[in-house]
Parts: C-alpha cells; sequence; structure tokens
C-alpha cells in the first residue's frame, strides 16, 4: 500500500448524504437489526420518540464511509467510535433527512492517524467523540 | 431485572457465522457504498460489519429472561470497533458477548458489553464494545 498523505490538520473529504425510509428498510436487512423504532411510528412513539430514528450503526457505517472513501481501502481502519448523541429522525416522505460528515485528523502515532469525526443533521451534531483510527503507512 | 450483579457474565459464543460475498455486497449497497473492496472474488467487509455478526450475540441479552430487557425497549449509547483485520468473505465467525458494566439510573438500565470475534480456527478478528440504554416498563421503574 501507499502511504496516504496526511498531517494533523487535515480535513477528509465531506459526506453528503440522505437517509430516507427505504435506507432504514435496506439497513434493517442486511443488518438484521429488527428493531421497530427504526420502522414503526406506533413503537417509536410507545417510547416517547418524534417518530421513526435511524438505527445508530447506520449513522456509524454513513461516518465510516467517508472514512474509508478517503482512506480508499477499508482494511487500514483499526478502529472506531461514536456515541449516539441524538437519534436522527427519518420522515416518511420523498426527501428523508440528510446526513453531512466532516473529519479531521488530530493526532498521528507509529502510522495511525486519529480522525475527529462530525456528523451533523441539519444544524445538530448527532455523534459525540466520534473517532477513527486510520493506518495511513 | 438486570444489575451490577450480571457483570461478567458471557454468553456461549453463538454458532459460526459465515461472512458472504452476497452480504457484504447487501450491507455494503445498505450504505450506499460503492467502494471495490467490498466486490470482486475475494471481497473484505465494511468495518461496520461486525456488528451485523456482534448483534447475533446481543440477542443473547434480550432473550436472558433473568434480565427483563425487551429489544423494543433499547437505544444504542456508544459503540466502539476495534479490528485486527478485516472480516473477510469466507470468514467462519463466532461472537461471544460479555456483560462489562450494569448501571440502573432513573428506570433506565445501562448496560456496558463487549463482543468478541474470533474465526472458528481461533483467530481473534475484532472487539464490538457496546453501551445500551433500557428503558423499564412503568410498572417496573416503582420497585427500585
Amino acid at each position: 500500500m501507499t502511504a496516504i498523505a496526511a498531517e494533523v490538520g487535515s480535513e477528509i473529504p465531506v459526506l453528503a448524504t440522505m437517509v430516507t425510509r427505504e435506507t432504514l428498510v435496506r439497513y434493517a436487512g442486511a443488518s438484521g437489526d429488527f428493531n421497530p423504532i427504526h420502522y414503526s411510528d406506533f413503537h417509536a412513539a410507545a417510547l416517547g420518540l418524534p417518530g421513526v430514528i435511524g438505527h445508530g450503526m447506520l449513522t456509524m457505517g454513513l461516518a465510516l464511509r467517508a472514512v474509508t472513501d478517503w482512506a480508499q481501502d477499508p482494511s487500514r481502519v483499526r478502529g472506531a467510535f461514536v456515541r449516539f448523541t441524538r437519534p436522527i429522525p427519518v420522515p416518511d416522505d420523498a426527501i428523508g433527512a440528510e446526513l453531512v460528515v466532516t473529519g479531521t485528523v488530530t493526532k498521528i502515532t507509529d502510522g495511525v492517524a486519529t480522525v475527529a469525526l462530525d456528523v451533523r443533521h441539519g444544524s445538530e451534531k448527532v455523534l459525540g467523540m466520534a473517532t477513527a483510527e486510520v493506518d495511513i503507512s | 431485572m438486570i444489575s451490577d450483579a450480571h457483570a461478567g457474565r458471557s454468553y456461549p459464543p453463538t454458532e459460526p457465522y459465515e461472512v458472504t460475498r452476497a452480504k457484504i455486497a447487501e450491507f455494503a449497497a445498505a450504505l450506499g457504498d460503492d467502494n471495490p473492496a467490498y466486490r470482486g472474488d475475494a471481497p473484505i467487509a465494511p468495518p461496520t460489519f461486525a456488528a451485523v455478526i456482534a448483534g447475533q450475540a446481543w440477542g443473547a441479552l434480550w432473550a436472558d429472561d433473568e434480565l427483563g430487557l425487551e429489544l423494543r425497549r433499547i437505544v444504542h449509547g456508544d459503540q466502539r470497533i476495534s479490528h485486527r483485520r478485516p472480516l473477510r468473505a469466507g470468514d467462519l465467525v463466532t461472537a461471544t458477548l460479555t456483560i462489562d458494566k450494569v448501571r440502573n439510573r432513573g428506570g433506565v438500565d445501562i448496560i456496558n458489553s463487549s463482543v468478541a470475534l474470533s474465526t472458528t480456527d481461533g483467530e481473534e478478528v475484532c472487539t464490538a464494545s457496546s453501551t445500551f440504554m433500557h428503558t423499564r416498563p412503568a410498572d417496573q421503574q416503582e420497585q427500585q
């Protein structure tokens, strides 16, 4: 593998993507996570949620997609952490909910870059302390 | 009802899960990800695919009647994934779940768990550590 040119402060390309009810259905099937709060407004409301919300792991997967789009080879990703701080309401309409992922290299140690990720739905941060460790050597 | 008395409890490894090209392709498509590493004859899986297999071990938590957890009352609090190497098509993987820590706060159970993913040959591939929040039903909140 060719080393990735990165230094502390380097930014990864921005990923903007739409999450729709179809996205949630596909992710439920692909992941096997059939928690009904991700497809049923009835069950979501019973838990006090505003409506159907996206799977946390879908958000994490999309955040890491921004990282692997940058790193190109996903095997470079050594680890990742996210805190699911805000649910992403996904309306039953033709538009869905937009997620925007940005990331900045905050540390490089022994050829492994820590990328701090900022994942937003509108102006709200939906993940806290989101980071990925990427082998850039 | 779940409490810190359950910290340290481990469940038997799940039945071996075979990572297949078709499932990797389906998962990558669900993320809208067209990375070529997820296609072809010998694809690797996206990093968060680990949660697909770990999720089978999470099922042991909801299925353990002694813990009194209901899947529809669970919210995922945080997630760490650590890879020694990526999961690959052809891997036969078991998932072993351990409850690391439990706190009960105002009708919410906060559960830290970790799932070790290993091949059936004994190779450790990755670890998925999660925090789950379980909102107790109202009638059980009064019992605290």
